[in-house]
């Protein structure tokens, strides 16, 4: 369905195959792998800043992407989602501390476990519903966060835990411009991977949860099945996400994965729009671009005649964060279907011109 | 609908255009340094005091030609606690700044390996014990040549003020063993001094109580406070910013709990007295300075000139926070000094510059900055302790500047203690 | 085992969780009628306690008077918030509408760090004594002040959605909004009365935390530590949001009871709500007293 407005007219396919390709078009494919290869030239052109902005877009892409497919795909609603990342941060850590296992295979292995841990506080999604369910992913988050607290022999505690930075056969992978390929490989098969997920029978059978549930059930889906697997794999995102996140800093700390955080992720999937892949990458790039863009704007308006005209002084630290409410407020309002629908409807107008409609 | 449409287009490239806008003007005559801030995030009420004191130092010692001739060009980033934010501005700054002066837990820790590793001196306003270990054997069991910070740390504070505790009990003629119970929440900043302070305490001959949490919001804490009655507590530690301390002590006051508390540096300010009332009175905390605003000492006079940048009236009354923040500003300008003279500004050698001076105070601020010494197997820079005890006797409505004129809020020292610079205890 | 401090933490949990449950009131208030969680309900709180303390130390006025005032403007600021903001999203998905409410609460945090800047603030004192003394137990009086208003207005509201006209077509709302609008009740009018009446008792409840507590900004911490409290009690249920309130009241104040003479573990007071949480809703999954969602095929 996503994909109808780019099919052109008198188009008429002849086999599923045809049918369920990802991109519709030749254009849209082509433009798809020269994106990739323009990013992969992007550690030679852009600055660290920038590399950073976009290796942390990746991570947290990864994450927001099993977000979803929980929210999106499956339509439950999860606030706890930092925990799980954070949960994949301390697991690749210490993995690789612990066990000696090369950081190569700590970080799938992360994701394996975070799983476990998902799929576990996924077993109240079988009975709970929309907002019940949302407040358990709440306490789950709140009672991870003790339990990271508490787990000093997991966790380091007080201190902290210090993970160790990746080697691929051998060659380290010494700062951003080599990691940022590392990140940019995992993205891929991740994107690719649910892209996929969406086109099989398992796929189908979450949004048809989402959608109406009791018919799916009538049709024989497994309502059980299919809920805690969203979880799961919402974990298992979230857990790459994490290990990447654990490996880039080179050290994971208890702090940073609160309740704020979750809600972040939260943020990125739903103005991104909800149970659109492509709409993922675009919301966590606005959610991490947005604060950067508003310190931006606030360098160049502190010190110029507005900011002497209105005294505004002290108070840019505040316009700035009130900025990022009312921008995801006014977003909201005017695109409450997200980056992605807006992208879609501004592609179908230059596709339809001059008819708009 | 198409005028909003392309609307929306211009809109967007405009936006889009500020993109190009390199973070740091990379000045070729400048010193470049980072500053990284909290003025209105969840630690706002501490970070805005010390991020102006930083602040007003700069601008200070820019106003007095600079380094060596040359301007600091500081760069201030308000993080609003949230780490991505301090990443990337940190990723804005590696291979530019030679030094960074830092806020917190959140963004200390998080940038610890990377400082580490691009070798930026790292100025934290996070007193955490586990960064004071240069090498890396102590029981931190990381090693941190590039963090450095000016105070006592939270574990060294908390030890200093249990030394009291134990003289304290003595001189009131207390029979038997006294009581000690850690008081914060599970969270790396309350619990950072929480096993060295324990330890200490049983070693003192306190006894030592199953620690109380309580978590770093404002909330209703009688039952943590009839808990403490109960258990019969005499002195107990606060481990928690000022937010969640006023809700303690206020909670404590009503249920009538008779026991010294003991606070750290971020619980325990002026505005927390104010704001606390009578609850606070009598809360004994360290502090970092040797004295407080309103005490005379020969080196305020260059504390009230560093105000005047941000105050001209001179009016303003600046708490602890402020004090601390422009001597480590002031430790970082004289290390940058000397590199200047040996070798050239880089990380390197300001690093190496930390460790030049023995019981070092920064010139002109003699009676204020407490000396500190640091080297390069021991980060601890101050290990004698001032202690201070708050007084409130009455209603604290009104400004802070007149009830601090007033007397209705005092702040007075009552012990100097001074630790031994014990190889055990580092690290931890 | 110390009975007396056992009753005396009883006692305490219920008249702080009398608190939470007028939170949970105002919270299951713009649910019932709006079917919208309100993640800027702790901001509400927040809104409240600064503009009576604002009131009360700018103009000197008596408690009363500013808290009247403080009632009225906040009637006001959520009937304009109705319908500035979330009228335009009547009929979006309702996770757009409950990220919108977390814009909100964003915006409305900075603003006020903004206006009232970030120090804490103490409340003036209000009341000649500063605690009472309920059997045995030293409250803070305005405490005891929010317990007997809460209850005052748990009567009203059972009152007004029982018998009043306003109170039977917000609950007419609620059950089915297009059913309610053919039967020619104005939802705008009902969802802007309710979102006025919620921010109004938030602004109760967040006096009462200010004067307890200090204001500052950490105050809307209470709009999280609610959830519990109403998802106990059921999202559509006033009953119930008072109910779970004070059930997480007690909750608290026993868990750290156990703590503090047996476990030893320390922290049970914040994560012992959420474990029974979990447990009550695996066993009913609309909360004690929500409606049961009956499915019929």
């Amino acid at each position: 369905m996503a994909f109808a407005i780019s099919r052109p007219c008198g188009d008429f396919k002849t086999s599923y195959g045809a049918d369920e390709t990802i991109f519709a078009t030749k254009t849209s494919l082509i433009f798809c792998v020269g994106g990739i290869g323009l990013l992969c030239l992007a550690p030679l052109v852009v600055g660290a800043y920038w590399l950073n902005l976009l290796i942390q877009i990746g991570y947290l892409g990864i994450a927001a992407l099993g977000l979803n497919v929980l929210v999106g795909f499956t339509g439950q609603i999860s606030i706890g989602h930092a925990a799980f990342f954070g949960f994949g941060a301390f697991a690749s850590a210490y993995l690789s501390n612990r066990f000696a296992i090369p950081v190569f295979l700590a970080i799938p292995l992360a994701g394996i476990a975070t799983t476990a841990v998902g799929l576990v506080f996924g077993v109240p999604a079988t009975r709970l519903k929309g907002l019940y369910l949302a407040i358990a992913t709440l306490a789950a988050q709140f009672i991870l966060d003790d339990f990271f607290g508490r787990a000093a022999w997991f966790t380091g505690g007080v201190a902290g835990t210090s993970a160790k930075s990746l080697s691929i056969f051998g060659h380290e992978v010494i700062g951003d411009r080599q990691y940022f390929y590392v990140v940019l490989a995992y993205v891929l098969l991740a994107y690719l991977a649910v892209t996929n997920l969406m086109r099989t029978r398992d796929g189908r059978a979450l949004v048809a949860i989402r959608d109406h549930y009791l018919s799916a059930e009538m049709m024989g889906v497994n309502l059980t099945k299919y809920r805690t697997l969203s979880f799961g794999i919402a974990a298992f995102f979230a857990g790459i996400g994490g290990a990447l996140y654990a490996h880039y800093l080179g050290f994971v700390s208890i702090e940073g994965f609160n309740i704020l955080f979750s809600i972040q992720f939260l943020a990125m999937v739903i103005i991104g729009g909800l149970g659109s892949i492509s709409g993922t990458l675009m919301g966590t790039a606005f959610m991490v671009l947005l604060p950067e863009l508003i310190e931006a704007l606030a360098k160049a308006l502190a010190g110029s005649p507005i900011d002497k005209a209105l005294s505004l002084k002290e108070g840019i630290a505040f316009l700035k964060e009130m900025t990022i409410g009312a921008a995801i407020v006014l977003f909201l309002i005017f695109e409450p279907d997200g980056l992605a629908h807006r992208w879609r409807q501004i592609r179908a107008y230059w596709k339809l011109y001059p008819f708009s409609y | 609908m198409c005028n909003r449409r392309s609307k929306q287009a211009m809109v967007l490239g405009a936006l889009f255009s500020f993109l190009t806008l390199p973070p740091l003007t990379a000045g070729a005559q400048g010193i470049p340094v980072g500053h990284l801030t909290d003025y209105s995030g969840p630690t706002s009420d501490v970070g805005g005091p010390y991020g102006q004191g930083v602040a007003d130092a700069l601008a200070y010692i820019n106003q007095r030609g600079g380094v060596s001739g040359k301007k600091i060009e500081a760069e201030t980033v308000d993080y609003s606690y949230q780490v991505p934010r301090a990443l990337a501005a940190y990723k804005g700054w590696a291979g530019k700044v030679v030094a960074i002066q830092g806020w917190g837990t959140a963004d200390t820790e998080a940038l610890v390996a990377l400082v580490t590793k691009d070798q930026i001196p790292y100025f934290s306003a996070s007193y955490a014990a586990t960064l004071t270990d240069p090498v890396g054997d102590s029981k931190a069991q990381k090693a941190t040549p590039y963090n450095f910070f000016y105070g006592p740390s939270y574990s060294d504070g908390a030890r200093a003020m249990v030394k009291w505790a134990a003289d304290d009990w003595k001189k009131n003629g207390g029979a038997g063993k006294p009581k000690y119970v850690h008081m914060g929440a599970n969270h790396p900043y309350p619990n950072s001094p929480k096993a060295a302070a324990e330890e200490y305490a049983k070693e003192l001959g306190f006894e030592v109580l199953p620690a109380i949490q309580y978590a770093l919001a404002p909330g209703d804490y009688t039952a943590q406070c009839l808990t403490l009655k109960q258990s019969g507590a005499n002195y107990a530690y606060l481990g928690n910013t000022a937010g969640s301390n006023i809700s303690v002590l206020k909670a404590c006051e009503t249920a009538g709990v008779k026991v010294q508390f003991l606070g750290n540096v971020w619980g325990m300010d002026e505005n927390a007295m104010r704001t606390a009332g009578t609850a606070a009175n009598g809360v004994v905390f360290p502090l970092r300075t040797a004295t407080i605003w309103t005490d005379a000492a020969p080196g305020m006079s260059l504390f009230r000139d560093v105000s005047k940048m941000s105050d001209a009236s001179g009016k303003a009354y600046r708490p602890s926070h402020y004090l601390a923040a422009v001597c480590t500003t002031l430790y970082m300008k004289e290390a940058i000094d000397w590199a200047a003279a040996n070798g050239g500004v880089t990380g390197e050698n300001i690093r190496k510059a930390m460790y030049v001076k023995g019981n070092w105070v920064p010139k002109g601020t003699e009676g204020v900055c407490k000396p500190s010494t640091w080297s390069a197997q021991d980060h601890r820079g101050m290990l004698e302790v001032d202690l201070y005890r708050a007084e409130v006797k009455g209603p604290t409505e009104g400004n802070l500047t007149d009830l601090i004129a007033n007397g209705a809020i005092k702040m007075s020292k009552i012990a100097t203690v001074d630790l031994p610079r014990k190889k055990e205890w580092l690290g931890w | 085992m110390d009975v007396n401090l056992l009753f005396q933490l009883t006692l305490n949990g219920l008249i702080v969780g009398a608190l939470y449950g007028a939170v949970g009131m105002c919270f299951v208030l713009i649910y019932k009628a709006s079917q919208v969680v309100n993640f800027a309900q702790g901001e509400f709180l927040l809104i409240g306690a600064w503009t009576c303390w604002w009131l009360l130390t700018k103009f000197q006025l008596p408690f009363i008077v500013g808290f009247f005032f403080t009632l009225a403007f906040m009637m006001a600021f959520g009937f304009i918030l109705q319908v500035v903001v979330l009228r335009p999203m009547i009929g979006e998905p309702v996770i757009a509408v409950i990220m919108v409410t977390i814009g909100l609460s964003i915006f409305f945090q900075a603003l006020m760090k903004w206006i009232f800047g970030v120090f804490a603030q103490p409340f003036p004192e209000i009341f000649a004594t500063r605690s009472i003394d309920v059997l045995g137990l030293q409250v803070r009086t305005v405490y005891v002040m929010s317990a007997l208003v809460s209850i005052g207005i748990m009567g009203g509201f059972a009152w007004f959605f029982k018998f009043s006209r306003m109170g039977l077509a917000m609950r007419a709302t609620a059950f089915d909004q297009q059913v309610a609008q053919s039967l020619g009740i104005s939802v705008r009018s009902v969802f802007a009365l309710s979102w006025g009446i919620s921010a109004m008792v938030s602004a109760l409840a967040g006096v009462v935390v200010g004067v307890a507590n200090g204001v500052s900004s950490a105050l809307s911490v209470f709009g999280i530590k609610v959830f519990p409290a109403v998802i106990l009690g059921g999202l559509d249920s006033i009953i119930g949001a008072v109910v779970g309130g004070l059930i997480i009241g007690v909750l608290e104040n026993v868990a750290h009871y156990l703590d503090s003479q047996f476990l030893g573990w320390g922290n049970l007071y914040q994560v012992a709500p959420f474990y029974v949480l979990i447990v009550i809703l695996m066993i009913r999954p609309n909360g004690l007293f929500g409606t049961r969602d009956i499915e019929r095929v």
